[in-house]
């Protein structure tokens, strides 16, 4: 059995089994192991050069929505290809910081830059090194999946990128299909391709696992970082799941009254699972943390009630 | 089986309705039999004469549908997609709304006189509506996450409104035009019986002075073959552009 399906298979019956082969679990940065990923997902692209994550900084960023304070000053630097975590209570405003560094929103005060430069973007805000994906796949249900995939590429290659990007997603397959027929998992799937396929440099996750079954989740946090360490991007995830939060990132951010409360570098041999040494430290230390905080008085607000706000 | 219980009521209907003709108890000049019907839609379409007054409607209809539909699309894109527009326009066009088309048909007489712009007129306006009100709602109701993922991929202008917004309008769109297109036909119907030298509406108005009940009847059972043409052409819209939508493979599935 393959080590992956063997890790798979302990965290779904929540038994603790040591790491098979600990000194296979260091990945070199920037030469994934390949076939760890093939084995799952096969690649039909032979590796492109990695483009190099883009460096982030933010100084003083706050936000507000109407008399509610949501961020204060946000100080953040995020290294290129850095894997980043943001995880905090409903309400704290952990999207909306995702929003501000994707320029779907705007910032009251303070400023992004982006490889020490303030933003080159167009007029809408939108940089096209950055791709976001939502806790919805978003996928356009009249289009087909290949179709979603290609939105906003050029006509010309832009069915055999996608289908490129499909591949590496394990979906190739399902190219001609309606969204509709698809299950959870495999629209984000497909909505991770949409992602790839324009060669991101700052790929930016807004819970896009929170709806997905435990099983499911595990193994698209499986493709999420093989294809992190294939492409070399700067990630970074939103979540409210702590485990999860650990599983991935190289840095583990916790936002509380409106500030970064707690930034905790997570060391762990890659891939990581929930038996290995250190991660229930991690987990537990970053429990206690959340859990200590007061709830904030926003808290009891529904979680995207600052998304539906801009939206109206 | 079931094709045959659906179809068992209208034929028992029938077959108890010319019993009725033949023995006399129903007076042919309430209701003529089934087969006289029959025999004067033959006579009628052997003629020829039946064929000119369809296609006269049809095109009466269609044209004023054509009319009408259209300048409600562009005006229900414009006032859903801009709220300037939507001010400016559409509390002026829900008023008018509340104006029964045939309630204009004193002013219209007086406008176009009793020729064809006056029929053309009537159902362009019988048409304008539904088609309107729904398209208006069809880009109001667009999901907002599809038009701020598309936008954040770089989709701005006339590629948002083909890729994301019009598909997602389409749903309602398609509601409003198999609505005005039943509402097409009741419109005719009246305009052409007030006056015409042609038509459906004309031969039956003109068969009634004669008390020809068949050729009546024959023109109001057109009426219904015909509105029931355009709604099959509708659905077959809609089952072609909205194949993606669960909705209508569900319906697809059943049929």
């Amino acid at each position: 059995m393959h080590p992956y399906e063997l890790e798979l298979e302990a965290v779904a019956l929540g038994t603790l089994v040591p790491p098979v082969n600990e000194t296979r679990r260091e990945p070199v940065r920037g030469q994934p192991r390949a076939a760890d990923a093939a084995a799952k997902f096969p690649l039909t692209l032979d590796d492109e050069p990695a483009s190099s994550g883009t460096a982030v900084a933010t100084r003083s960023l706050s936000k507000s929505y109407g008399q509610r304070r949501v961020l204060a000053d946000i100080d953040l630097r995020i290294a290129p290809g850095e894997f980043v975590a943001i995880v905090g209570r409903s309400g704290c405003g952990k999207s909306t910081l995702l929003r501000l560094l994707a320029g779907l929103d705007d910032a009251d005060a303070g400023g992004i830059t982006f490889d020490g430069a303030t933003r080159a973007q167009d007029l809408r805000g939108h940089r096209s090194d950055t791709r976001i994906m939502f806790q919805e796949a978003r996928l356009l249900p009249w289009k087909s999946v290949v179709d979603n995939v290609a939105l906003g590429l050029a006509a010309k290659d832009g069915r055999q990128r996608a289908l490129d990007a499909l591949a590496q997603v394990g979906l190739v397959e399902r190219a001609g299909d309606w969204p509709a027929v698809l299950s959870g998992g495999q629209r984000q799937r497909v909505a991770l391709a949409r992602a790839l396929v324009h060669a991101p440099r700052l790929l930016l996750l807004d819970e896009p696992l929170g709806a997905l079954d435990a099983l499911t989740r595990i193994e698209m946090q499986r493709l999420i970082e093989s294809l992190w360490q294939r492409h070399g991007f700067t990630a970074v995830l939103v979540t409210h799941d702590v485990s999860e939060a650990i599983a991935l990132a190289d840095r583990v951010l916790l936002i509380d009254e409106h500030r970064i409360a707690f930034d905790q570098r997570i060391e762990l041999a890659r891939p990581r699972s929930r038996g290995q040494g250190g991660f229930a430290q991690h987990e537990q230390r970053l429990l206690d943390r959340v859990l200590t905080a007061p709830p904030s008085t926003v808290a009891a607000e529904p979680v995207h009630a600052d998304a539906d706000e801009v939206l109206s | 089986m079931r094709r045959g219980t659906a179809f068992a009521l209208p034929a028992v209907v029938l077959i108890a309705w010319e019993l009725a003709s033949a023995s006399g108890w129903l007076s042919t000049r309430v209701l003529p039999a089934p087969l006289a019907v029959l025999r004067a839609f033959w006579t009628l379409s052997l003629s020829g004469e039946i064929w000119h007054h369809v296609a006269v409607s049809t095109w009466r209809a269609l044209s004023g549908f054509a009319l009408g539909g259209s300048l409600a699309l562009v005006l229900g894109l414009l006032t859903g997609s801009s709220r300037a527009a939507e001010t400016l326009l559409d509390s002026t066009l829900q008023m008018l709304r509340n104006i029964p088309p045939l309630a204009l048909i004193p002013l219209v007489i007086l406008w176009f006189g009793i020729d064809e712009s006056a029929k053309l007129f009537l159902v362009s306006l019988g048409v304008f509506f539904p088609i309107y009100i729904n398209t208006f709602h069809g880009i109001r109701s667009v999901d907002k996450g599809l038009i701020e993922m598309a936008r954040s991929y770089g989709l701005s202008g006339w590629p948002l409104y083909r890729d994301v917004i019009l598909p997602g309008a389409l749903p309602a769109i398609l509601v409003g035009v198999r609505f005005s297109l039943g509402f097409m036909w009741v419109i005719l119907i009246v305009a052409e019986t007030i006056s015409a030298q042609a038509g459906i509406g004309y031969m039956t108005m003109n068969a009634r002075e004669f008390l020809q009940t068949d050729v009546v009847l024959v023109g109001i059972l057109l009426y219904a073959l015909l509105g029931k043409l355009a709604d099959l052409l509708s659905k077959g819209l809609e089952r072609w552009w909205l194949r993606w939508h669960p909705g209508y493979q569900a319906a697809d599935a059943r049929a």
